[in-house]
């Protein structure tokens, strides 16, 4: 058989050996619009259906916080990965909020001290990376936020049994079902966004996060323990 | 089975890889097979044992069961679930898990699955019931696409109303390229998927050699061709080249197999892109229907989820199929994910790197995790 007709089906099969390694333009344009509508439209629906089901629990956990922010309390917040860098988001916000008119609120992430994490997780282990920081900062009537897209994430949980011992509020952002940390007694209140999707669960988190700030923010300048949700 | 000893041989097998250990002097090796048939023969054969150990072979996406996102799952389920349809698959699929369940578990529950060897059979059926709507589950490689072809150009030809194809077959040409720019491997070369390679040819993967510099030998099936297709990567290397070599010659022209694909020309086309488990999305790398067969599409003819859907956390497939992580070093690997309780396609799929491991090496790798576990508490005392 010709080589020629050969060719014709590499062609038709394998247009990339062709184009000189280049993408087409167009395609590759019309690729991205579809993806960012599929996800952003995933995303509005896992957001509405996270504020939804969580209304209640968000106001609740907000009128807690302001409470607590309002007795002095200091929150921590913690979190691997993606939600190490919510946690350190969370914080921002409080210490360094973004609308003039919000107070600016103690708080602190215990996932940036390099030093700290390692030595933990080296001598002890990584479950008690953020659990032997909970007990040498943590007071009673403080505020503890756990983050974990899973739900399951072990020193997460641990932080969040140890902050309960020590009489600190307890919040954790989950995804999934909430895992672990929605059925443990050791969490006052457990904020789920009802997704398997970790992408989209780190979105919806930040809209939870925020949200509670908001709640907060509204009930210390108001200096009110209701909200209308 | 006449001429199985000879590619058996176990004294041709001890000089080529005595051939491999003087040529690669040692230098580490990273080389990728990209065909479960070749996977499952690496293991049942314990070839990775013969090798030297700067030899390292890592398993890529060769089981097109295995790269097959859950989301496509749940659409066949759903197809399947409907009234009046016969969904008709490969075996293999039967246990795939979807998000919610797999087609055995949907048979289980009132739909009417059942596995065929051939897409004609799967017509054959809908010939047998004409009232019903018969559906074939088309997956797999170049190897497999022909044999849908030439079922829907028969269905075609006989005016065949109630057989659709639901089509998932995808092309390893665009996701060897895929592999090739990820910044997670450094690979020194391919060992070429054989029957792929009898339909296609050697063509398509000159861009390997001639783009990335990277030899490419493809490989029968058996021990031999294996240990040999090896010999001839690492001798290139040696040598300074980067050539696509056809270790298979007695089953692979240079020119493939232009019959068939004719018939793939004349009933698909590619899909702009698709999803592949563990590389993500992948432009022109799945077949679709011509619009000349759109009446033989179920996925026109019937409604689906079209969702995509995130694997379980839990689940490692994607880095497996990539060849970032062995098998054996999936967290899940042999204690969740067995292949009686398979979390991931790599489990369910006999052709799947970690079906293979499970079945022909897990012992060994247990071992070798012992023995290394022995030796750190060993020093930490």
């Amino acid at each position: 058989m010709k080589q020629s007709v050969g060719s014709d089906y590499d062609r038709l099969f394998y247009p990339f050996l062709f184009e000189g390694g280049q993408a087409n333009l167009d395609e590759v344009l019309v690729q991205v619009r579809q993806s960012i509508l599929a996800k952003s439209s995933e995303l509005i629906a896992l957001r509405r259906l996270t504020l939804e089901t969580q209304r209640g629990a968000i106001v609740a956990a907000g009128q807690a916080m302001a409470a607590a922010f309002g007795r002095g309390a200091t929150l921590f917040a913690f979190g691997n990965g993606g939600s190490a860098t919510d946690a350190q988001d969370l914080v921002a916000d409080l210490l360094n909020p973004p609308c003039a008119e919000w107070a600016s609120l103690p708080a602190m992430t215990l996932t940036n001290d390099a030093a700290t994490l390692t030595a933990v997780a080296n001598d002890v282990g990584v479950v008690n990376i953020f659990t032997r920081q909970i007990i040498a900062f943590g007071q009673p009537g403080d505020i503890a936020v756990g983050f974990s897209t899973s739900g399951n994430s072990a020193n997460v949980l641990a932080a969040l049994v140890q902050a309960h011992k020590q009489g600190l509020l307890t919040i954790a952002l989950a995804g999934y079902d909430g895992g672990q940390l929605a059925q443990s007694s050791a969490t006052d209140f457990c904020l789920i966004a009802p997704s398997d999707h970790i992408p989209r669960i780190q979105e919806a988190q930040a809209t939870v996060y925020h949200a509670l700030l908001e709640v907060v923010q509204q009930l210390l300048k108001n200096d009110q323990r209701e909200v209308q949700p | 089975m006449k001429y199985v000893d000879e590619y058996r041989n176990a004294e041709a097998a001890q000089r080529l890889t005595q051939e491999i250990e003087r040529l690669s002097r040692g230098e580490p090796l990273q080389l990728m097979e990209v065909c479960g048939g070749h996977t499952h023969t690496l293991y049942k054969h314990g070839i990775e044992d013969l090798l030297p150990e700067n030899i390292d072979l890592v398993h890529g996406p060769g089981c097109p069961v295995c790269v097959l996102p859950m989301g496509r799952i749940d659409d066949a389920i759903a197809i399947a679930q409907r009234d009046n349809v016969i969904f008709t698959t490969f075996g293999d699929m039967m246990r795939v898990p979807g998000s919610k369940g797999s087609l055995l578990d949907a048979k289980a529950a009132g739909a009417d699955v059942r596995f065929v060897y051939s897409p004609l059979d799967a017509l054959k059926l809908a010939r047998q019931h004409p009232d019903r709507q018969i559906v074939f589950f088309a997956i797999g490689f170049e190897t497999t696409a022909p044999s849908t072809a030439v079922t829907l150009l028969r269905a075609q030809a006989e005016d065949v109303q109630n057989f659709s194809v639901f089509c998932n077959h995808v092309t390893i040409i665009p996701a060897m390229k895929a592999i090739l720019d990820s910044p997670d491997l450094r690979l020194d070369g391919f060992i070429g998927p054989g029957h792929v390679s009898m339909v296609i040819g050697m063509r398509p993967y000159q861009f390997v050699a001639q783009r990335y510099g990277k030899p490419v030998v493809i490989a029968g099936f058996e021990p031999l061709d294996i240990i040999q297709s090896i010999y001839a990567i690492v001798r290139q290397i040696s040598q300074g080249r980067a050539q696509v070599e056809n270790q298979y010659a007695r089953v692979v022209r240079p020119t493939g197999n232009t019959k068939a694909l004719e018939v793939m020309a004349r009933t698909m086309e590619l899909r702009p892109f698709f999803e592949w488990r563990g590389l993500g999305f992948i432009t022109h790398s799945a077949l679709k229907l011509r619009s000349e067969f759109a009446r033989w599409d179920a996925e026109l003819r019937f409604e689906t989820p079209g969702l995509r859907v995130a694997d379980p956390k839990a689940c490692q497939c994607g880095e497996v199929l990539k060849g970032v992580l062995k098998p054996w070093e999936c967290r899940v690997f042999g204690t969740a994910c067995t292949p009686e309780t398979p979390i991931g396609t790599c489990m369910v799929s006999p052709e799947g790197a970690c079906a293979a491991y499970f079945n022909y090496g897990r012992y060994s790798m247990a071992g070798a995790r012992s023995v290394l576990g022995a030796i750190e508490i060993a020093l930490t005392v």
